[in-house]
């Protein structure tokens, strides 16, 4: 029972972080459609000049924080400006392509500028410092991630619903020239909404860097955000959430009963097995195409 | 030196055939064109075809029989004019040409989205070299056999994209080409972890050692696969397919059978990337599961991007671009001129050891610009070159 | 007809082929031609050091008089890790640039896409950098390997934890591919000989990023020692996750983790207390071999973002017999001379263990195998490293 617990709590710590990847995706997935796979290179790069910030300059903590959150919007908001709104009437394949290429782009650059040396970003809480309650553990790190997915969520949710910004992003991706009717500055909505999922992202990013860098760190937190993303329907931000922690609480119940050598590949699986049942998702309603 | 300069003077004269026609005739009749590039219908009237086996034959007029011919004889005197390192290249661009045609006929046709061919490569390189080694089987029933099995799980995949479309599709297809590698890794059978080494290729008495032999036998059943891959697009099949990409909704209400057309796409495609698979077991003698890596799986996507995807054309022309790039990309500061610059770039801001991901950049850049400037690919920058130049005058 | 085109083709070939000299491939009167492949880019590219290290010695080599008054001309390309590049690569310089020998080398499947190729052309290969059976099962007579076997490894330091810590319970964390399971089996090997088994044997996969599962398993089988046979960012969660789960058993690991700067600096202090094999003296050692190379190579060579680790140095390690047996062979230089000048080599010791090649024997792995000896040293509070033992030779 001890082991069970502690199985799923190790899920949830490790959920946060797919947690905000996939609220990184669904922002961008909201209002544009675009299932970005830079994801995960944007909160890369975020990471890296945090730990330059830090490291070779030596800027206090939370100085180098707040840049890296200005750095993070400014790159988000500056690849929808430069590529994304350059690309010309793209289908869902084309925005693939294009944010696949940009992520290569932005993987080569890091490698290019920090090698592929492991390296480690200074912050205050040491990644295996834990709260130990009876057998169960949770790292510190990993309650700090827990809670800012937590939090980003509700913020994002909320900022969703009722504020009047959100409501237009929202319009915006309904339907973009009946947004640019009624007086929204779609561009501009656009670009703060890069600008928004690349803060979420670089959340993850930052709370990963702790433990360990280098220019792979972000491809498998992406992969499986995305995956969660996807399951909790690409669009509801709690679904995405959700299936996160879900992801998470299964990878580490299949990895301590059923076979470690699958763990990392389980939620995969998993993903095709519920699109063959709920092909848009668990918590998005069906979506019907217009003819 | 002497063909070095004929060299720069061909690659210059294209630039300038290719910058003339794309720069002046860009926005000229855009529709005409688009719907040319999708349908397969010349609009000049010396293409004029009046039934559809005009569109299959692949013989039209004695000046494009003079020109397969000439392919036909370069294809042959190609391995004995260049050095064995050449041939080589040419195998490997030339197994990459079947994966980007075949993942070019569910991408570019039928409209689906796969970044998990990799998985069907791994398949079919793993097929190949089981049937042979452990089953016995000859080279030349293998590699159909290995297709065949590649092709069902192609089919099974098939089943649930059926439901699926976009980042739903890409997860699932993306997810399909992890897992598969984790699992032959785990079955003792196909060697675990520690690979297989490829027996040699024995046809009849013709025993393959060379690079120089495999060429002709990989030649040979690339352009067969080709050719069958024409034929499928220019016929019933492929018209489906392409109503399916356009429309499916539309296409089903014209009594196109989604169901199975769709997984008969993802078959008819993994079974190229099987085919192609089993080849490559062979030029390399040894596999692994893990060289089959997502990676491998965008690199095949983006050769058909970069290529044009929805011809016949680009896939060839993608996969041998990005080929010969990521080759030739071995060695970046080797590059004359730029790999000084790069390296005083490098001192400056970057780092000298981290040099060579450059490539990365490269080929990143390269697909975000071919999909903004060109989503046709360098397939349509052929196409409108050719079009301008051919009533050039006028 | 086809006759006719194949005298065609040869008469093309021999007006662009250059002409044969009568030395050996590679090597003119000025310049002996060495190549080498490292990973700079993708996931493998830490490794990319081994390669720069080699080229950085054989610089000094060249400024210190070279070989015989011939200087090496090194060929070092990026193949990204990925089997097909190597063989690439490796064929345009053997077939273009004409290698005499070829060093080193990252990987096992990068090595074993090209093996075949250099042994049917017998070009001499030493020392590739991956310790791998396949390389001496079945030994081939122009591959020296120098990498000391992982098997062998394993073997020291289980023997060391249960005859001189006196460890009960030994468990096994091992990356799920060649590299791991050859750990794995040496540790299995050496606990049956004491009559002990394994308790745990967790394996890990390459893309895993979260290792609670893995230690979970490790601290309920109760382990008191734990051996990890992983990358080095996995071998750096696992002692970090074990110490969040107040999980304390002695840690031990391979070479690949012996670069205890490196090491201690990602595990944030962690990874004192670990003991690890080596596969030669510790770059920051008081060896006055490794001093020299550090003051005479690292620092007049490497470029700036050069690190002074323990991968940029194995390119070293791996590379010294090489460069011995071209001494030996003199200045008439050839591919079978040098063959037999490897093979002379006994009891060689530079900065690495102690090398030892016989005449060639099919059935004798260890007439190219030409390493068997590792040490084994502690990681100290601050990235410093402690020898626990001195070489042990194993058979």
């Amino acid at each position: 029972m001890v082991d069970f617990i502690q199985m799923v709590v190790s899920g949830v710590a490790v959920g946060s972080s797919y947690a905000l990847m996939g609220l990184a995706m669904v922002i961008i997935y909201k209002t544009s459609e675009v299932p970005n796979f830079a994801q995960g290179e944007m909160a890369l790069v975020t990471s890296f000049v945090t730990m330059m910030l830090l490291t070779t300059f030596g800027y206090p903590v939370w100085l180098a924080f707040c840049l890296a959150f200005v750095f993070a919007a400014a790159l988000g908001a500056f690849l929808e400006f430069a590529v994304l709104r350059r690309a010309k009437n793209p289908n869902i394949l084309g925005t693939i392509v294009i944010t696949i290429g940009l992520e290569m782009v932005l993987l080569g650059l890091v490698s290019w500028k920090f090698g592929a040396e492991q390296k480690t970003m200074p912050f205050p809480i040491g990644p295996y410092d834990s709260f130990i309650i009876g057998d169960i553990f949770i790292a510190k790190l990993e309650a700090l991630t827990l809670v800012s997915a937590l939090v980003l969520m509700a913020l994002l949710f909320f900022f969703f619903r009722y504020s009047r910004l959100g409501l237009a992003m929202k319009a915006t991706q309904q339907n973009p020239t009946a947004a640019k009717i009624v007086g929204i500055r779609t561009n501009r909505i656009m670009m703060m909404t890069w600008g928004i999922s690349s803060v979420v992202g670089a959340t993850a990013g930052l709370l990963i860097s702790p433990v360990i860098m280098h220019p792979f760190m972000m491809w498998d937190p992406m992969l499986k955000g995305f995956a969660a993303a996807v399951m909790g329907g690409m669009t509801s931000l709690p679904g995405a959430v959700v299936a996160a922690y879900m992801l998470g609480i299964i990878e580490n119940l299949f990895g301590g009963y059923v076979s470690i050598e699958f763990k990392s590949v389980v939620a995969f699986a998993i993903i095709v097995l519920v699109l063959c049942f709920k092909p848009s998702g668990l918590f998005a309603r069906h979506y019907v195409k217009k003819v | 030196m002497f063909f070095d300069r004929i060299t720069a003077f061909f690659c210059l004269a294209a630039v300038f055939f290719i910058l003339t026609a794309n720069t002046i005739n860009k926005y000229d009749c855009k529709n005409t064109f688009d719907n040319e590039l999708f349908t397969h219908q010349k609009v000049l009237p010396m293409d004029m075809k009046r039934n559809y086996y005009e569109d299959v034959q692949l013989v039209t007029s004695p000046v494009v029989f003079f020109w397969l011919i000439l392919l036909f004889v370069f294809l042959v005197v190609f391995p004995f004019i260049v050095g064995n390192y050449y041939v080589y290249v040419a195998n490997y661009i030339a197994i990459n040409i079947i994966v980007a045609a075949g993942l070019n006929l569910l991408v570019g046709y039928t409209g689906q989205i796969s970044l998990g061919h990799a998985g069907f490569f791994a398949i079919g390189a793993y097929g190949t070299v089981i049937l042979m080694a452990k089953a016995g089987l000859p080279f030349l029933l293998a590699l159909p056999c290995s297709g065949l099995v590649a092709a069902g799980f192609g089919f099974l995949l098939g089943l649930p994209a059926l439901r699926l479309e976009g980042p739903y599709l890409s997860i699932a297809t993306l997810g399909f080409g992890l897992t598969i590698t984790q699992v032959i890794g785990r079955i003792t059978l196909f060697g675990g972890r520690e690979g297989l080494h490829a027996p040699d290729i024995v046809i009849g008495s013709w025993i393959i050692e060379t690079d120089r032999q495999f060429y002709f036998l990989l030649v040979f059943i690339t352009v067969l696969l080709l050719l069958g891959m024409r034929n499928l697009i220019r016929t019933r099949v492929g018209r489906a397919f392409i109503a399916i990409r356009d429309a499916d909704i539309a296409a089903q209400t014209m009594g196109v059978n989604i169901v199975f057309y769709k997984t008969l796409a993802f078959a008819v495609s993994a079974f190229y990337a099987g085919i192609a698979g089993g080849l490559y077991a062979f030029v390399l003698k040894f596999i692994e599961p893990e060289m089959f890596t997502l990676m491998m799986s965008i690199m095949f996507l983006a050769m058909v991007v970069v290529g044009g995807q929805g011809s016949l054309m680009g896939p060839i022309v993608g996969a041998g671009l990005l080929c010969w790039l990521d080759l030739k990309l071995r060695n970046i500061l080797d590059i004359p001129f730029l790999g000084d610059w790069l390296e005083t770039l490098s001192m400056s801001w970057f780092s000298i050891t981290g040099v060579s991901n450059i490539q990365y950049v490269v080929f990143g850049s390269i697909m975000v610009a071919i999909m903004l400037f060109e989503p046709l690919g360098l397939y349509g920058v052929w196409l409108r070159t050719k079009r301008y130049w051919r009533t050039w005058p006028f | 007809m086809k006759k006719k085109m194949m005298i065609l083709g040869c008469m093309i070939l021999m007006l662009f082929s250059a002409p044969i000299a009568w030395t050996e491939e590679g090597v003119t009167d000025t310049e002996i031609h060495i190549g080498q492949w490292g990973p700079q880019t993708g996931p493998a590219a830490a490794w990319g050091s081994v390669a720069r290290g080699t080229g950085d010695y054989f610089k000094w080599i060249n400024a210190t008089g070279g070989i015989h008054g011939r200087k090496i001309v090194y060929h070092m390309f990026d193949d990204g890790y990925n089997p097909a590049k190597t063989k690439a690569g490796v064929k345009e310089l053997q077939e273009g640039t004409g290698i005499f020998a070829w060093a080193s080398g990252v990987g096992t499947s990068p090595g074993l896409a090209v093996k075949d190729y250099l042994m049917e052309r017998k070009v001499p290969w030493v020392g590739p950098a991956a310790g791998s059976l396949h390389w001496v099962s079945p030994p081939e007579k122009h591959l020296f390997a120098v990498y000391p076997l992982y098997y062998n490894e394993a073997r020291a330091l289980v023997r060391y934890a249960v005859e001189d810590m006196g460890k009960k319970r030994v468990a096994v964390a091992y990356l799920n591919d060649e590299y791991g399971k050859n750990g794995l089996r040496g540790a299995i090997e050496e606990l049956e000989a004491h009559g002990m088994e394994v308790v745990a044997q967790v394996p890990v996969e390459q893309t895993d990023s979260d290792v609670k599962p893995h230690v979970m398993q490790l601290r309920k089988s109760d382990a008191d020692m734990v051996l990890l046979w992983t990358t080095v960012s996995h071998a750096v969660r696992i002692v970090g996750t074990a110490k969040a789960m107040n999980f304390t058993p002695q840690f031990m690991s391979t070479s690949t983790c012996s670069d205890f700067p490196l090491m201690n600096h990602i595990s944030k202090g962690l990874w004192e207390g670990v003991i690890c094999a080596t596969f030669g003296e510790l770059p920051d050692s008081d060896h006055p071999g490794m001093q020299q190379y550090k003051k005479e190579v690292f620092d007049q060579f490497a470029s700036k973002d050069e690190r002074w680790g323990m991968f940029y140095a194995a390119g070293i390690i791996f590379i010294e017999p090489m460069i011995e047996a071209l001494k030996n062979a003199g200045p008439d230089l050839t591919r079978e001379k040098f063959v037999t000048e490897m093979e002379k080599l006994t009891g060689f010791k530079g900065v690495g263990p102690e090398v030892n090649f016989k005449p060639f024997d099919p059935n004798d792995m260890y007439s190219r195998q030409g390493t068997r000896q590792t040490f084994l040293v502690q990681c100290l509070a601050d990235g410093k490293a402690e020898k626990l033992t001195d070489w042990i030779t194993l058979d």
